[in-house]
């Protein structure tokens, strides 16, 4: 509803209601996006004088720097898997939640359980999940399957390590993902669906056509929420590998604290920033236009 | 998960809040002296709360001995209080310092290694002069030089007061090296024959925590301390020297030699402190490289009995020609305690005035080494012999220090060295492509 709507009394108190949020968002987001922009035109190590660099930062990033472009590109791979557990599994899982008649609730609790766990305590247990040693939980699982060919220190071998952080975080949230998906397609009205299977539309037509048409504003929030959340992923790469062996892991985020903290470079890891918050406004567009052209086509 | 909006916000508050103090910094704690070496100043001695932000285990010796010296002088000067600020992950500590830097807000007393960083501080002159401090104090002598050496800057001037001294060992399974059939290596040169031959007897060679890097960086520092001396990684940084040069080229292609021969446990990189020194006690591994830090899980009854009889320890292995001796290895003192010049004033000096001259005493009491030569370690009651052995040998120590590369080399430079220097163990880059990646890193953050 619009506030044109509404009396000029409450017109008053949405105001009143809505300002300190906005102050807190301004605050807390908009004001260090605006000084990390600010930021990124100088080079400071936090101790002596700041010099003004121009566009010197972005020049470094774009074209002098290896590390970063290989985080974007894992940054991307990260993406990618979190989003085909968060979005194409908890789908499917969503589908079939609706054919289930009993126990439903259960599941669904089972499946929202790691939404509630502590990061420490997901990086810890992927640890032992992962590990070389006589602990580890994959690793031994392989050899009851008769798999051993496939067992190896996961965590340290460059070709699994970025999947293998990228799972912990897509398995975390898928359940709360799936949640949403489910609550929209149990909105998915059942004349319509039955409408549809009198008219003998079987599983995927009506998938296609009836039910995903209908959650598609849903899908399309869930899809910015998943993306630009795991384009800010942290910290469970951050505390399973810290961005090793080597760059085998490093993302642009962890990349961006190292330069910041470990290094000391504040204007160069500025410049990283702004380029994550351009790059999630990006994927956001992106997202929306796609969605958008689909709905009209 | 990811950094939620608040908290890559709270970042980016932090690192802008720390620009905005430093602007109106200049201020800070002005009620103090501000010259470096200005060690006694006049005036009345004022008690109050001091504060030192520091990095060390909570419930360790040296916690533990400054907060009994604390509780004595406060009974005699009311209203005086030591407050303690420890964060012990060490990549936690040096951003929580560095910004406290930035911000100009650092307390009366705070940790650093004599690091790139810490002396630009010290440069502004916001570290006092140690160096003066101990000597009016009448306590320099009194400290081991080794233990003074090690929290030397480049140019030799002191900022830092040692809290520890510390004497890093190859600890290795007597029993395990009996059963594969191999002597402790003489020379650096040993080391991939005596992996290959444990790795044939089904033993992993040697535990490492490679996901705190350090620890494999130590192994890094040893081929050119051997052959060029201690002062090759100061070259190295000031660009006299190069790894694509015949020190640096050998160090590589011995790592290198370390990988192919896999003296690594498996995973080693993503293998954390506990879990690789479990390695060792638990009978898997036959080597540990680590410090006299951990005699009191290595030389006591607290060892695993099925393997403390077995533990032995040998030092850092000469090379042909070597430049240093022999009982010159990695020898450090610790993180060191700087005092804020901006904050000091004459309580500050009477408390460490006090507290330095009585330390010794209550540290060695708990079974560590002091950096000071004044007093003797009680070894604890439940030591095994080693505990002893490894306590005198800190008496036969040379001048030359190993000093560890991630507190020489510049931050940026260290971090790539880190990551490449796994991959070369892994295999994953050749010699040549790790001495160039590091060599242009290195000339790149040159300033």
């Amino acid at each position: 509803m619009s506030a044109s709507m509404l009396p000029s009394r409450s017109r008053t108190s949405v105001l009143v209601f809505l300002l300190p949020p906005l102050l807190l968002y301004g605050v807390a987001v908009l004001l260090p996006i605006v000084q990390s922009l600010f930021l990124s035109f100088f080079s400071w190590d936090g101790i002596t004088d700041m010099t003004f660099v121009g566009l010197d930062n972005y020049a470094e990033m774009f074209s002098g720097d290896d590390v970063f472009w290989t985080s974007f590109f894992h940054s991307l791979g990260y993406v990618a898997i979190c989003l085909f557990m968060q979005l194409g599994a908890a789908l499917v899982v969503a589908s079939l939640l609706l054919n289930l008649t009993r126990g439903r609730q259960l599941v669904k609790t089972l499946y929202l359980l790691p939404a509630v766990i502590s990061t420490v305590a997901i990086a810890l247990l992927f640890q032992r999940i992962y590990s070389s040693g006589s602990d580890g939980m994959l690793n031994r699982a392989l050899s009851w399957v008769g798999l051993e060919r496939f067992q190896q220190a996961w965590l340290s071998n460059v070709d699994t390590v970025l999947v293998a952080v990228s799972i912990p975080e897509g398995w975390r949230f898928s359940g709360l993902y799936m949640l949403i998906i489910y609550a929209a397609l149990l909105a998915v009205p059942k004349e319509l669906e039955e409408a549809a299977r009198l008219d003998g539309a079987n599983w995927w037509q009506l998938f296609t056509q009836i039910r995903f048409p209908h959650i598609r504003p849903v899908w399309a929030t869930t899809t910015i929420m998943a993306t630009t959340y795991a384009l800010r992923g942290f910290d469970v790469p951050y505390l399973l590998t810290n961005g090793g062996p080597g760059q085998s892991s490093e993302l642009l985020t962890t990349y961006m604290y190292k330069t910041a903290f470990t290094n000391t470079d504040y204007g160069y890891a500025s410049a990283m920033s702004v380029f994550i918050v351009a790059e999630c406004l990006i994927a956001v567009g992106l997202i929306v236009l796609l969605l958008r052209r689909k709905a009209d086509a | 998960m990811k950094i939620h909006p608040m908290r890559s916000g709270a970042i980016a508050v932090l690192a802008s809040a720390a620009l905005m103090l430093s602007a109106c910094g200049g201020s800070a704690g002005s009620d103090g002296s501000s010259d470096p070496s200005d060690v006694n100043p006049e005036g009345e001695i004022k008690a109050r709360e001091i504060s030192w932000l520091l990095s060390r285990p909570a419930d360790g010796g040296v916690i533990t001995a400054m907060e009994q010296i604390a509780g004595e002088y406060a009974e005699e000067h009311p209203g005086f209080e030591l407050n303690l600020i420890t964060t012990p992950d060490r990549p936690s500590y040096l951003q929580k310092y560095e910004t406290l830097a930035a911000a100009n807000r650092l307390p009366e007393l705070f940790d650093t290694d004599a690091t790139p960083f810490a002396q630009k501080l010290a440069d502004q002159g916001r570290m006092m002069d140690v160096e003066e401090l101990l000597t009016s104090l009448d306590l320099y002598d009194d400290y081991r030089p080794a233990a003074l050496n090690y929290q030397r800057f480049d140019d030799g001037s002191l900022n830092m007061i040692p809290f520890e001294f510390q004497l890093e060992f190859f600890w290795y399974n007597k029993a395990l090296f009996e059963t594969a059939g191999v002597k402790i290596p003489e020379t650096l040169e040993d080391f991939p024959a005596m992996c290959s031959d444990l790795r044939k007897a089904g033993i992993t060679p040697i535990a490492l925590d490679g996901q705190d890097q350090w620890p494999l960086e130590r192994y890094m520092a040893y081929h050119p301390f051997r052959t060029a001396g201690p002062d090759y990684v100061q070259d190295l940084k000031a660009g006299d020297a190069a790894l694509s040069d015949e020190t640096g080229r050998a160090a590589v292609d011995w790592m290198h030699s370390l990988g192919e021969a896999e003296c690594f446990q498996d995973g080693f990189s993503s293998t954390g402190y506990a879990d690789a020194q479990a390695l060792f006690t638990s009978g898997e591994a036959a080597v540990y490289n680590i410090g006299t830090w951990e005699l009191s899980n290595l030389a006591t009854e607290s060892l695993d009995a099925t393997v403390r009889d077995d533990i032995d320890y040998f030092t850092l292995p000469m090379t042909d020609a070597a430049a240093t001796a022999a009982n010159e290895y990695v020898t450090p003192s610790g993180i060191g305690m700087a005092v804020n010049s901006a904050t000091f004033d004459p309580l500050v000096r009477d408390f460490l005035g006090y507290a330095l001259e009585r330390y010794p005493e209550v540290y060695a009491a708990t079974g560590a080494l002091s950096p000071t030569t004044t007093v003797d370690t009680t070894i604890p009651d439940n030591a095994t012999p080693l505990y002893q052995r490894a306590v005198d040998q800190a008496n036969d120590v040379g001048e030359a220090i190993a000093m560890p590369w991630d507190t020489q080399l510049d931050p940026a430079s260290n971090t790539r060295l880190q990551q490449e220097l796994t991959l070369l163990v892994q295999g994953e880059v050749t010699p040549d492509e790790f001495i160039s990646t590091v060599d242009d890193s290195i000339v790149e953050n040159a300033e």
